[in-house]
């Protein structure tokens, strides 16, 4: 098979979630790093973006970095896809965003035939100051509950800069998974963290460790977590907010829905104020579907599942 | 007006959660098909709770519940509205992620016909398709918007009754004003309205009232009787909002005037 039908491969699995794929081919101009298991199969740059990527035994480091003042509308595409059934993938991210730059990062993380598949990431996120940076890493790994996914990120936000994360696994079987993302968020600086996770039968299991560490005066954050465990999978959704500086404010919002015989949702929302001047909350519910939406669906002619199945579907 | 009864509640009681007392107690009245019936009734009277017994939501300890000459007493939330009852909540839920379009259009039986009937509904409650259809039921729609999207959801779904649990509050005057025009437009879809309310001026729409008291029938007849009855056993002289049918309530208040003057009362 061609490198190219490999990475159309890869990217057409990622169909479920309503993408349009035609963004990210390998014949689309916008910027772009595509692996194929450890193997850099597309690399392409734009005026104020730089992508390097070096591979290693059983992996890559991917070099980007976004030069000061850089606007750049379109999304750069990072696709860290591997169609093998088995085997290890290490990336080793690092990413640089110059002052006063505004970027989205689409990372595409698809393991679509994965039985015994090990992906593992250390990533490293710079912001500068006054920056937009959005980083949206969307995974499939599959059908066959046949993945283990790793991925360990540290993100540093600088002065009056705005940085999202949205995660999200909601298609497809989870497998093995254990993410941890700290996040250190300087003065004036925002923060919006979203994760979403869906696990369907007991061999998908889930750890997520969503972490704001309020460093600078006025930083401010919220993190929402939000999943759901059917058929026994198990859901563990920690979230972390400390205010260490004056006048910061955080909030975790967490969100689970269990429902059948085995399966599990946890979540530890953990806060923490080092300054009086903090204002840092939690927020989380654990259970079954509120009764009020149901009955709305139920009294439109929907029974209890497909009722349940609907708000699941759509809160993900 | 057909004179067939559509529904017809018989002598239902309802416990409340600890059991100590009957929140509504052996309850009767019939609904005629095609009609518009209002219960009417101080708040706290039980009013939602009768409403909520019908859709299948509470389930009483005693009575019955005929719907089409069926017993469906023991019937689920979803048999009863695959029967053709619905209900359009006071507070409607709110939910992460749900579009309006799929919102309104998820009892609509016929799936061809979704998007003809969400238009149509979100036209007969005066919001703008253009700019509805792309919004979420969340925490982002203001509760005026929410309560007629839930009205919205409720007609696209055509079922043979409707009940309307205080549709009208949260709702703006201008919308208030069109709430005539909701309800005829809903009666020319073929579908018969159950509306609980305590406002005067929503329930005069109605063809048929029955008024509830501290969880009891206190009478069943036109809205008229059943507002005199009411003043009468508020204390009240007058009618309380005179917003938009002064008339009716100048009419009603004569009779309360004369009734008075005759010790009638």
């Amino acid at each position: 098979m061609s490198e190219r039908s490999d990475s159309s491969e890869i990217l057409n699995s990622l169909e479920k979630y309503d993408l349009d794929i035609s963004d990210y081919l390998p014949s689309h101009s916008g910027p772009k790093l595509v692996l194929n298991f450890n193997k850099i199969t597309t690399v392409s740059e734009v005026e104020g973006i730089i992508l390097k990527g070096r591979e290693i035994e059983n992996g890559i480091i991917a070099d980007i970095v976004i030069k000061e003042g850089t606007v750049f509308e379109d999304p750069i595409h990072l696709c860290f896809g591997v169609n093998k059934e088995t085997g290890l993938q290490e990336i080793f991210p690092r990413i640089i965003a110059e002052d006063n730059s505004s970027v989205t990062l689409q990372a595409h993380c698809s393991f679509p035939n994965a039985k015994n598949l090990t992906h593992k990431m250390f990533g490293h996120i710079y912001v500068g100051k006054n920056c937009k940076f959005v980083y949206n890493e969307t995974h499939y790994h599959g059908e066959q509950n046949g993945a283990t996914v790793a991925p360990v990120s540290y993100v540093y936000v600088g002065e009056n800069s705005y940085f999202e994360n949205n995660f999200f696994l909601t298609q497809g079987t989870i497998g093995r998974m254990k993410i941890q993302i700290d996040i250190y968020a300087f003065k004036d600086s925002r923060i919006n963290s979203n994760v979403k996770a869906f696990g369907k039968n007991s061999l998908d299991s889930i750890h997520v460790r969503d972490a704001v560490f309020l460093e600078g005066e006025n930083a401010r954050s919220i993190i929402k977590m939000k999943a759901a465990a059917i058929g026994g999978g198990e859901v563990m959704m920690f979230g972390i907010t400390e205010g260490n500086a004056a006048n910061t404010t955080g909030h975790v919002d967490c969100t689970e829905i269990v429902k059948d015989r085995g399966s599990r949702c946890r979540a530890i929302p953990l806060i923490r104020a080092t300054d009086e001047s903090c204002h840092i909350t939690h927020e989380a519910s654990l259970g079954k579907v509120d009764s009020a939406q149901l009955n709305a669906l139920m009294a439109r002619g929907l029974d209890e599942d497909e009722a349940t199945d609907l708000i699941i579907k759509n809160m993900l | 007006m057909s004179s067939d009864v559509l529904l017809s509640v018989k002598d239902i009681s309802i416990f409340s959660e600890d059991r100590q007392c009957n929140i509504v107690d052996t309850i009767s009245f019939d609904v005629m098909e095609g009609s518009i019936h209002s219960i009417i009734g101080p708040n706290g009277a039980g009013k939602s709770t009768i409403g909520y017994a019908i859709m299948g939501i509470y389930h009483p300890c005693s009575g019955k519940i005929f719907f089409e000459g069926e017993n469906i007493s023991d019937l689920t939330i979803t048999e009863r509205a695959k029967r053709g009852i619905t209900l359009a909540w006071q507070t409607p839920a709110r939910f992460d992620g749900l579009s309006v379009y799929d919102y309104i259009g998820v009892g609509v039986k016929d799936k061809n016909l979704i998007e003809q009937r969400v238009a149509e509904a979100l036209e007969i409650v005066n919001l703008n398709p253009d700019i509805y259809l792309k919004r979420k039921v969340d925490a982002n729609l203001s509760g005026g918007e929410r309560k007629r999207i839930e009205l919205a959801s409720v007609i696209a779904m055509r079922p043979k009754l409707v009940i309307l649990d205080e549709a009208e509050a949260g709702m703006d005057l201008i919308v208030l004003e069109s709430f005539m025009d909701i309800f005829n437009k809903i009666k020319e879809l073929r579908m018969t309205i159950l509306i609980i309310t305590h406002r005067e001026d929503i329930g005069m729409v109605s063809d048929n009232s029955t008024l509830i008291w501290d969880g009891k029938v206190l009478a069943n007849g036109s809205f008229r009787d059943i507002m005199v009855l009411y003043c009468q056993k508020a204390g009240l002289k007058k009618i309380c909002s005179r917003t938009l049918f002064n008339q009716f309530d100048e009419s009603v208040d004569k009779i309360i005037e004369e009734e008075t003057r005759e010790n009638k009362i």
